[in-house]
């Protein structure tokens, strides 16, 4: 099976995420970046997929030279070969762009399954998913917290507010998975040093086919007209308890509509 | 105008198994963390401890040191190094520079040089041991009297070896001592049957004592940088007159001698692991220079941490403790400092007042 899973760079989550004063894009440069916490749990299930089903699987990343730490990381966790989709023209692309071109790479390099990450810390769409199916014409099994293979049928637990759906689709297909599904693996001093030797293919948007006049910050659907820094914190109210404390803090919570 | 960097003989891939048993070790494993391991193993239940273990076997740790014919990876001195720093790092109980460094070295020199005095029934046995602690289902410590006279975590350990002179022997554990760390459980080394015995043996010997040293510096390099980051942290969230501690320049200069002396510890550290891989002949001063300065530099930290730390410092219920005792434990472990001193002073052709600590 021809399992590929896309992985995306995102600034650190524990430091202060800001957008860049100039044109409104996230600011990546002055923060550390790291493998979107959620793509950890796509590979760890693409990898338990392959070791119970036999097959291949393949990383995918779009974005800078930097992306390439978190290709690495897949590798060392255990994938067996990667392509990086890198070029100037997809700066400041947004989600709409970023399937039209995770697309067309997948369109190139093929596949049977698809698992991504529910959703990016940083932009928090969560809809990847859904659009690289519609573009792909396959059926998408998003949210899954249990994946279940049998033949080129697949069955996922569907995670959703008070349970879960059994959805069940055909492969090919794309999921995305929730951090209920499994624990992620450390990279191991073996699958570290082989991760060296495991090939990585470089793609630019003219080798996936990718017209450069529908990418890019430029040609985006969407546009971040204006932003305004987060305030700082206010200090709080502070009340001397003289034994009516209780009933100051019930009368805030009242004030803000919580009781 | 931005310092040039250190030139760092780590390789990026060092960096990341560096940063993979990081997150590891910070996770903790099976619902235990490893400050809370280390406390259980002090008080007797190894349970958590060894459930951190047999995780890091999957990682690969336990495997470093052992040769590929074993089921090891036959790594490199600076990949233990790395491995041992953040085992520092995080205060993982159990015989750490024993288990990964210095029992595989005397086992590997027992299989491959012939020494065991049986022949191939004991090189048998060692290459089943070897296989064993690769595979992480093996925890081991030794005694080497007089530089190392106890076996820490004798009682936890399924192979206890006593290296003495030029006579490797099984052994059992004797009488246990106290040492400053609780979760560093010493016991004397009860000798029995003779497995290795010789001239070549002592060779071997010299050189188990020397990556043991290597390793526990690497530790205590480890445990230094964690008792800096903690003491950093104090100093910023507690507040003193209006702001954080970290402001007075009493406090602000003592944390950053502090980081001076782990930065100037760890080219020394990667050095002597890198001459140790060349079998450079400078190994073993370059070894007891990077034990002196990474005791240093961790001693250093402990005692400005719990300055800073005040008197919560002191409490036992604070994680703090936990590096402090081990800082002191690991300080004359493997040689004392005067020891090591005296290894320097010699290689570099002076004669000092102080003997070199071996008979």
């Amino acid at each position: 099976m021809n399992i590929v899973v896309c992985v995306k760079q995102v600034p650190d989550t524990w430091a202060e995420r800001k957008l860049k004063q100039g044109d409104a894009t996230l600011d990546r440069e002055s923060v550390d970046g790291l493998i979107n916490e959620l793509d950890e749990y796509a590979i760890e299930e693409a990898l338990q997929i392959k070791e119970a089903h036999e097959g291949e699987v393949t990383v995918l990343t779009m974005g800078p030279q930097k992306a390439s730490e978190s290709i690495r990381k897949a590798l060392s966790m255990g994938a067996d070969k990667a392509v990086h989709l890198i070029d100037d023209a997809l700066a400041g692309s947004d989600v709409l762009q970023t399937s039209y071109a995770l697309a067309k790479v997948l369109e190139n390099i093929g596949f049977d399954l698809i698992v991504l990450g529910a959703e990016s810390t940083d932009a928090r769409m969560g809809s990847m998913a859904a659009m690289l199916a519609e573009r792909l014409s396959v059926p998408q099994l998003s949210l899954a917290s249990k994946v279940e293979i049998n033949g080129t049928a697949i069955k996922v637990n569907r995670q959703s507010e008070d349970g879960y759906w059994q959805v069940e689709a055909q492969l090919p297909a794309v999921i995305s998975v929730v951090e209920k599904i499994n624990e992620p693996r450390y990279p191991s001093f073996k699958g570290i040093m082989a991760a060296k030797k495991k090939p990585m293919q470089v793609m630019s948007c003219a080798d996936a086919g990718i017209d450069t006049s529908l990418v890019g910050l430029a040609n985006a659907a969407t546009e971040v007209v204006d932003f305004t820094e987060r305030p700082p914190r206010q200090a709080g109210t502070i009340v001397k308890d003289e034994g009516d404390g209780g009933n100051k803090a019930a009368e805030f919570l009242v004030t803000q509509k919580f009781i | 105008m931005m310092p040039a960097p250190m030139i760092s003989a780590r390789s990026p891939e060092q960096e990341q198994f560096a940063g993979a048993l990081h997150d590891m070790l910070g996770a903790g494993a099976g619902g235990a963390t490893t400050t809370g391991a280390a406390r259980q193993w002090a008080a007797g239940d190894r349970a958590p401890g060894l459930g951190l273990w047999r995780e890091l076997a999957g990682l690969g740790v336990t495997a470093l040191t052992v040769p590929p014919q074993w089921g090891g990876l036959g790594a490199s001195p600076l990949d233990l190094v790395v491995c041992c720093e953040e085992i520092g790092h995080h205060a993982l109980p159990g015989p750490v520079a024993e288990s990964l460094a210095a029992v595989p070295l005397l086992l590997t020199a027992l299989c491959t040089e012939h020494l065991g005095t049986e022949g191939r029934r004991d090189e048998e046995l060692c290459a089943g041991w070897l296989t064993r602690l690769a595979d992480g289902d093996l925890l081991a410590t030794l005694a080497m009297p007089p530089r190392l006279p106890y076996a820490v975590d004798a009682d936890a350990a399924g192979l206890v070896l006593l290296a003495s002179a030029d006579t490797i022997r099984l052994a059992t554990p004797g009488t246990r001592h106290q040492s400053v760390d609780g979760s560093r459980r010493l016991y004397e080394a009860r000798g029995g049957r003779v497995v290795a015995h010789g001239p070549a043996v002592t060779e071997a010997i010299r050189r188990a004592l020397t990556v043991g040293a290597l390793a526990s510096a690497a530790q205590l390099l480890g445990a230094g940088r964690a008792l800096l980051e903690a003491s950093v942290r104090h100093a910023t969230l507690r507040t003193q007159f209006g702001r954080p501690v970290g402001a007075f320049q009493a406090v602000k200069h003592r944390l950053a001698d502090v980081a001076i002396g782990l930065e100037f510890a760890r080219p020394l550290l990667d050095a002597a692991a890198v001459a140790l891989a060349g079998s450079c002949p400078t190994a073993g001063r370059d070894v007891s220079a990077a034990k002196v300065a990474c005791a240093d530099a961790a001693h250093q930290a402990a005692r400005a941490a719990l300055q800073v730390h005040g008197a919560i410092g002191y409490t036992r219920e604070h994680d703090l403790s936990l590096w402090l005792t081990k800082v002191r434990a690991l300080l004359p472990a493997w040689g004392t400092q005067a020891e090591h001193r005296a290894i320097v002073l010699a290689a570099v052709g002076g004669t000092g007042l102080i003997g070199t600590g071996s008979p």
